[in-house]
């Protein structure tokens, strides 16, 4: 619990699946420093999200990657979700470039009748083409519930006083996602836009509203 | 948690919504149509019967037993939660049509029945008068007379009509958004019935939220919902484009047809246009309600006056 305390803290600090950073690869090849983004879309509920990246000195183009968001609504923060990990770019030949993403994540969620805590994880895999004022690509994803603390409220217990709280196993939710995304990049700004579509992972269900869409803008700053 | 402690299973029964029939036998239950449903009664087995149909599809009789106030006035009033809905057997989404439900409703009346001459009023909120107007159309000389408390339509597409304005939120707004963003949390396939039902009683919350236009005080309480049901009847609307009015010119009995005074997605106008498929109607606004109107009492003290009277006079 300690070590899922601290992930939790981090998370505080830190981007998400709609939100994510969106990067234009060609750009990043000869760069190393930081990168701050801002986002707004879809991701299950209306959005907004900020992130924050770093791409290392390294031989393979690796960037660390954090990123907070949350619905908009009159409470705030009472939902949100935190991601951190990597997107790694694996193969470039000429403007075409392949790369993936992996991340922990924390969410939570609050309304009238419970509150839910999850750990989950991410992973997509990106491939596009790219060139210094533009990008597209394709993207894969997965978005795994892996664990989820389930608190109901006392309107639940009226209903129901028998409602059991607590760690609930096993996972208890995935959904696939697959789109595009596109940008224009202007010196050290990119604009950037992701759209497609969520399905769970039994490839039969879908969300309420099985899209996904988010404009980004990144600005980066170093060498 | 000690270390110790399993970790209670998402799909377990009994862990995020209450067991079944199937699963509790202390419940009380009747065996209707191959299925167990969830069934009671109150009053004297001699007096009109008159049957509750809950709304939904997927929700269940708890908010409606106000209405065993009827049995205190001479009337048998007949409860049930439909089949797969509330506290009654869960069922798979393919066991599904509208002629099933239809059949389960007679398969009620028919266990509680005392003689064939017995009065049998229906008398449905939202979808259960969406159903007991299907039953009229289908059966017109089964049923001695009719309370329909806010039906979304008898037509798919007046359904979805309603059912669009009453889930008009702004994009932005918390009841929106706490209405979706649990789509990430918790997903289950046809089978998973106890995470599916969990996820739809917490989207209830929405039922009673301040800024929905439905215009209930708080949410109804509840057992279970029914989300496969409720899957299920939606899906069977969508393909079907059901219309349940092809009949009704035949049945002349009045009805008794109610509206709610907060509810700003149904009004007068969606009633008179929904109302009107039957030749011979009492409509009413109930003041200081919104749509669960049978479910809180202020809605329910002006609502039963009006049902009383309507039913001693049939």
């Amino acid at each position: 619990m300690k070590t899922i305390k601290i992930i939790a803290i981090l998370c505080l600090f830190s981007t998400s699946y709609a939100s994510s950073q969106t990067m234009n690869w060609e750009n990043q090849q000869a760069f190393k420093g930081h990168i701050v983004s801002l986002s707004f879309g879809w991701d299950y509920a209306s959005t907004w999200g900020i992130g924050y990246g770093y791409q290392l000195n390294s031989s393979l183009p690796i960037v660390l990657k954090a990123d907070f968001s949350t619905p908009f609504g009159k409470t705030n923060f009472d939902d949100f979700k935190v991601k951190m990990g990597a997107e790694i770019q694996w193969f470039k030949k000429g403007a075409f470039a392949f790369s993936t993403e992996i991340d922990g994540v924390f969410r939570r969620y609050e309304n009238p009748h419970a509150r839910l805590l999850n750990f989950g994880s991410y992973m997509s895999a990106i491939a596009g083409y790219y060139k210094p004022k533009w990008f597209v690509a394709g993207e894969f994803a997965f978005d795994k519930a892996i664990v989820t603390h389930v608190k109901n409220s006392e309107a639940m217990r009226e209903f129901y006083p028998g409602i059991v709280d607590g760690w609930y196993d096993p996972a208890t939710g995935g959904n696939f996602s697959y789109g595009i995304q596109a940008g224009y990049t202007l010196k050290q700004n990119d604009l950037t836009l992701r759209l497609g579509k969520v399905i769970a992972q039994d490839f039969e269900t879908e969300p309420t509203v099985p899209l996904y869409f988010a404009l980004g803008y990144n600005r980066r700053f170093g060498q | 948690m000690s270390s110790c402690e399993k970790a209670p299973s998402i799909n377990e029964e009994g862990n995020l919504v209450p067991k079944t029939v199937e699963y509790d036998a202390s419940l009380p239950a009747i065996s209707v149509n191959g299925t167990l449903l969830h069934a009671e009664a109150f009053g004297n087995p001699q007096d009109p019967m008159l049957v509750v149909l809950h709304g939904g599809p997927g929700s269940d009789y708890r908010s409606l037993l106000n209405c065993k106030k009827f049995a205190e006035n001479g009337y048998y009033v007949v409860f049930y939660d439909q089949r797969g809905s509330g506290l009654s057997k869960r069922e798979s989404k393919d066991s599904y049509s509208l002629q099933v439900m239809l059949d389960d409703l007679t398969g009620v009346i028919n266990h509680y029945r005392s003689s064939p001459t017995q009065k049998v009023f229906l008398l449905g909120h939202s979808w259960g008068a969406i159903l007991a107007t299907a039953y009229i159309n289908a059966y017109p000389n089964a049923i001695t007379g009719a309370i329909l408390a806010e039906p979304g339509g008898f037509k798919w597409q007046d359904i979805m009509d309603y059912v669009g304005r009453a889930r008009s939120y702004s994009f932005t707004s918390e009841t929106l958004n706490d209405f979706m963003y649990m789509d990430q949390f918790l997903t289950g396939n046809e089978d998973q019935h106890a995470i599916l039902d969990y996820k739809l009683g917490l989207a209830q919350a929405s039922d009673g939220a301040p800024d929905s236009p439905i215009g209930n005080e708080a949410t109804p309480i509840f057992w279970r919902s029914g989300a496969i049901v409720n899957r299920a009847l939606f899906d069977l609307g969508e393909s079907e484009n059901p219309d349940w009015t092809t009949n009704l010119h035949e049945y002349s009995t009045e009805i008794l047809f109610t509206f709610s005074e907060r509810n700003t997605a149904y009004g007068l106008s969606h009633a008179q246009h929904v109302s009107s498929a039957y030749p011979n109607v009492q409509l009413e606004m109930i003041r200081n309600a919104g749509h669960d109107m049978l479910a809180f009492p202020n809605g329910f003290n002006n609502f039963f006056p009006l049902a009383l009277n309507y039913l001693n006079n049939h």
